[in-house]
């Protein structure tokens, strides 16, 4: 199983992330230089910065779509390169992509002018590459840790804001505690099995003899929950979301965009190779964990966001509710579960993306301000039937109304549980997302029936945004007459995963 | 040309939407045209459909299938019946109808108004050839969102958003249920595929489970007594049109739901649980028609009728025999006809007056002759009239009802008294007397319009009732088949 450090493979196999990580050196050189340049007048290079960032990140994701060394465990088994990780990373960075495109023109608004958060989040995309392709506990801690110190400070990137720096100290302050849980989980279970590999880990445990030494399998349950806690926090699950509608709240819409879209998709990933791959050995104990948080989350995303009447907190909610959906996938322990789950993410995906091009994008206009409460959306139909009608379209996917895609990866999700005969957590997500229902069909009442208070002269949603907005909702809605190839696609990696 | 018959009549007026589409709002006229035409094409394209069909097999015809979730082994799978036939043709129909009658009527949003009402149409005609059980279950849903917005936006008061939310919420809760049960039909089975699925023999206990999953979403669709306080403020608070469609055909869905799934899927539940149905029907029968008798609203009159005549329809299908399965398929037709008839009716005077309350209406008559015609026509139908389309479904409906259960029969006769009682009640007062002057004035009689779109009303309600063994024939078979699987 050990292979020797082979230079050219490893280095290839890695290109992506070595490139990406080069040209951001580049890209903060140039940003320096140019906007400290009194000879031009202090440029200010948010938008070129942008679109470098852009073309850096375009540039990575055709290198990883064209990897061609698949399969490779390299750099002294720290870091895996299969399709899974290979898919997995094309989402990522196409996701970071558009959310880069999706917030100039919300920077433009806001005079956001520090070109600083863009390369901050290249870097974190970076670091998440390496979670997606950590093959080793030190890795994919280093790799956790390089993603979220980027993430704190993006967090806090209105410096000037209360609300914005409360939510980079919150976010700090939890995600340190939860980095310590993780480490400390990993320290026991080095402790007491004496490796940190994955693939040894996963001998371990697939035939450890649960009568051998009682004591010992005790710690080291207590160190795969400590690395699920740790999970669980940063995918703000409940019970441990009480971060998330703050900094969702608190920090530039542009960078909760980013919060909301993708780390989920790496941390997510991360849990799906360690519980279905490496620990799946322990499925009971981390099972029962795992189903009590889904249930748990599924609960408070949608008790939690009945109340809300900002946008933004009642988004953060309903991720919750929709990471408790997603886990409950993961919960399954099956194939199906896992398909399921990635099926979910990639949907869940495309609608934040459709949502954040609309709230990153409209304002009133005249003073520009932007739109904060839920009341402020009342009326949208009057004022801009097509925006109201696409807001609809996410609205009802996200409460899983079929035939749009939000209905599929639900019922995957529900048909993976049923399948390992789970009936109550089952109805419990069917049930949810009925009281859902409640708070999403509100916007849609809000937008189209509350025609009273109307927005007076909306602004226009940039080019960008409303293309970007137009492909998510004719995917939502069209996905019902030939969802065969994305269910193909994601079927083939999820399958090399567990072979 | 007719050879993807079913796909044609889905995408035609997916066609018409995207013509829609691309027309300035400014141009109503033209949006209009684009969507009555779209519409009328898919009517006449339907009939083919009927022409073309085989009445001596009772194999599904028009068979299409294509990959769709091939890794869940999920297919679209489509094709008709000589009882799903029927409905495609009502609703293809039906929904020209609509289109015709909110020509005037409708003077806010006429493109978005018109994409819901064609997206409906294409939705509806894969509601009733699906022949998957989760697919079936993604279309029945997804009405729900068309619905929704004609009920809140082209609704007539500000209770709208309440009514809209009740609809909503009701056959939301009632289906997800239902969705439920079909999770666990696919563990069963590993396959949701209707006509493997009737090869697959379910235990007495699993069948009453899920008999009764199926029924909590059908119940509330049709709607059955208990489960039927959305249907009248959907119905008060939706605009004619509205109230045509979700009259006309999404109830049928309900009832069409019971005859295809509940009935041929668990036999053994629908045996067991007959006499809850029956007590349901029988109680919406009369429980309905008595509650009709005190409304105000004219379209509340209507709409508890519509529970009541869908009571009939219930009993018709549990009856569990030949007679009371084709009377209960006449019924379902006739009160696609008739009711809608009667909803295009108040909308005539809804039109003029703009408002329902009934104690503003009297002595129509004098001012609006053809008017009345027609509305002593359909109240007439709608009592279940000799002659009429709505006395073959019921005598038949009664007629097997009363093999297997008498006393419910005999109960159910009631309702039929009733209805007379109400729908006569309500001509006399609106139709005759003196004409109250005060109140309202401005007395119009029907358009050329309006009496375009009741003709063809007229005409079918006539000949369903003269010579119903044309419809008879044609899901002979298939009903015969349904049975063979009991």
């Amino acid at each position: 199983m050990f292979m020797e450090f082979n230079f050219n493979v490893d280095w290839i196999a890695a290109l992506p992330e070595i490139f990406i990580l080069f040209l951001v050196n580049f890209l903060i050189v140039y940003a320096v230089i140019y906007s400290t340049s009194p000879h031009l007048g202090y440029p200010i290079l948010i938008r070129n910065v942008t679109w470098l960032g852009v073309q850096v990140l375009g540039l990575a994701l055709m290198l990883n779509v064209s990897n061609p060394i698949i399969g490779v465990i390299g750099f002294n088994n720290l870091l895996i390169f299969d399709n899974f990780s290979i898919l997995v990373k094309s989402v990522i960075l196409l996701s970071t992509i558009i959310t880069l495109i999706l917030a100039m023109d919300y920077s433009k608004f806001e005079n956001l002018n520090c070109f600083e958060y863009v390369i901050l989040m290249i870097l974190a995309v970076a670091g998440m590459m390496l979670v997606v392709s950590s093959y080793d506990l030190i890795a994919m801690y280093l790799a956790i840790e390089l993603q979220s110190f980027c993430m704190y400070i993006i967090a806090s990137l209105k410096r000037e804001s209360e609300f914005s720096t409360e939510a980079g100290l919150k976010y700090f302050i939890l995600g340190a505690f939860s980095s310590g849980l993780l480490l400390f989980g990993c320290s026991l279970l080095y402790g007491f099995t004496g490796t940190t590999n994955y693939q040894q880990l996963f001998q371990v445990f697939s035939s450890v003899d649960k009568a051998v030494d009682i004591e010992i399998s005790n710690a080291i349950i207590l160190g795969v929950l400590f690395i699920l806690v740790g999970m669980l926090f940063k995918l703000s699950a409940a019970p441990f979301h009480f971060w998330a509608p703050d900094v969702y709240e608190g920090a530039p819409t542009s960078v909760t965009a980013f919060f909301a879209i993708v780390p989920k998709i790496a941390v997510l990933s991360l849990v799906v190779r360690l519980f279905s791959f490496v620990f799946y050995g322990l499925l009971l104990p981390w099972q029962e964990v795992l189903i009590l948080c889904s249930i748990l989350s599924m609960l408070v995303g949608t008790f939690g966001a009945l109340s809300q009447n900002k946008i933004k907190r009642l988004l953060a909610y309903s991720g919750i509710g929709h990471i408790g959906y997603m886990m409950m996938g993961i919960s399954a322990g099956s194939i199906e579960g896992i398909y399921a789950t990635f099926f979910y993410v990639i949907i869940y995906v495309v609608m934040t993306v459709a949502t954040f091009s609309i709230l990153l994008s409209i304002r009133k206009q005249g003073n520009l301000s932007k739109l904060k409460y839920l009341s402020d959306l009342s009326g949208l139909f009057l004022s801009n039937p097509q925006l109201a009608l696409s807001f609809a379209v996410i609205m009802f996917s996200m409460c899983g109304i079929p035939p749009l895609a939000g209905f599929f990866s639900k019922t995957f999700v529900f048909i993976a549980a049923v399948n390992m005969e789970m009936y109550f957590l089952a109805i419990m997500g069917v049930m949810t997302s009925v009281v859902a229902s409640f708070y999403y069909i509100r916007i849609v009442k809000l937008m189209f029936f509350d025609s009273k208070t109307q927005i007076d002269n909306l602004n226009v949603l940039s080019k960008e945004n409303s293309l970007f907005l137009s492909f998510c909702c004719i995917f939502l809605a069209t996905f019902f007459l030939w969802p065969t190839p994305l269910a193909l696609t994601l079927h083939n990696s999820i399958v090399y995963l567990c072979l | 040309m007719f050879n993807f018959i079913l796909s044609w009549l889905i995408l035609i007026p997916f066609f018409g939407i995207l013509l829609i589409l691309s027309t300035p709002k400014t141009q109503v006229e033209t949006i209009k045209f684009c969507a009555f035409a779209t519409s009328l094409v898919a009517f006449v394209y339907s009939l083919f459909l009927f022409i073309l069909f085989d009445s001596s097999t009772s194999k599904f015809q028009f068979l299409e299938y294509s990959e769709w979730l091939p890794s869940l082994n999920l297919h679209l799978f489509i094709g008709v019946d000589g009882i799903s036939v029927f409905f495609i043709l009502l609703s293809t129909f039906l929904v020209s109808l609509c289109i015709l009658t909110s020509w005037d009527s409708v003077v806010k949003y006429e493109k978005e108004y018109y994409i819901c009402f064609l997206s409906m149409g294409s939705l509806l005609i894969f509601v009733f050839s699906v022949l998957d059980v989760l697919v079936f279950y993604v279309f029945f849903e997804s009405i729900l969102i068309p619905m929704f917005f004609v009920i809140g936006i082209w609704g007539s008061r500000t209770r709208k958003i309440k009514a809209a939310y009740q609809f909503f919420i009701y056959t939301l809760v009632g289906s997800v249920l239902m969705l439920l049960a079909i999770f666990l039909i696919y563990f069963e089975a590993g396959t949701t595929d209707f006509q493997l699925l009737l090869n697959v023999s379910f235990s007495e206990k699993k069948q009453i489970v899920l008999w009764l999953a199926f029924f909590a979403s059908f119940a509330v669709k049709v709607p059955m007594v208990p489960f039927h306080i959305w249907l009248p403020e959907a119905h008060v608070e939706a605009p004619t049109a509205g109230s045509v469609i979700l009259a006309g055909i999404l109830l049928k869905m309900g009832t069409y739901g019971l005859i295809r799934f509940s009935l041929c899927l668990f036999p053994d539940g629908s045996v067991f649980f007959t006499p809850l149905v029956y007590l349901m029907s029988v109680v919406a029968v009369v429980y309905t028609s008595i509650t009709t008798l005190r409304q105000i609203d004219l379209k509340k009159i209507i709409a508890y009728s519509s529970v009541a005549h869908m009571g009939f329809v219930t009993i018709g299908i549990f009856s569990l025999n030949l007679q009371g399965i084709e009377g209960s398929i006449l019924i379902m037709l006739s009160h696609g006809f008739v009711s809608s008839a009667l909803f295009l009716c108040i909308g005539v005077l809804y039109d003029r007056h703009h408002t329902r309350m009934i104690k503003y209406y009297t002595g129509i008559a004098q001012v609006m002759p053809v008017y009345t015609l027609f509305f002593l026509f359909f109240s007439i139908a709608n009592l279940g009239f000799p002659g009429m389309s709505s006395f073959s479904g019921e005598f038949l409906t009664l007629v097997g009802a009363f093999s297997s259960n008498t006393l419910t029969t005999f109960i159910a006769c009631l309702g039929m008294i009733l209805s007379a009682a109400y729908s006569l009640w309500l001509c006399n007062r609106i139709l005759f007397g003196q004409l109250k002057i005060h109140y309202v004035s401005n007395y119009l009689d029907m358009t050329k319009r309006e009496v375009a779109v009741l003709l063809p009303l007229v005409v079918c309600t006539l000949w369903m009732g003269v010579y119903p063994e044309i419809f008879l024939d044609v899901m002979h078979v298939s009903v015969s088949n349904i049975l063979e699987i009991i």
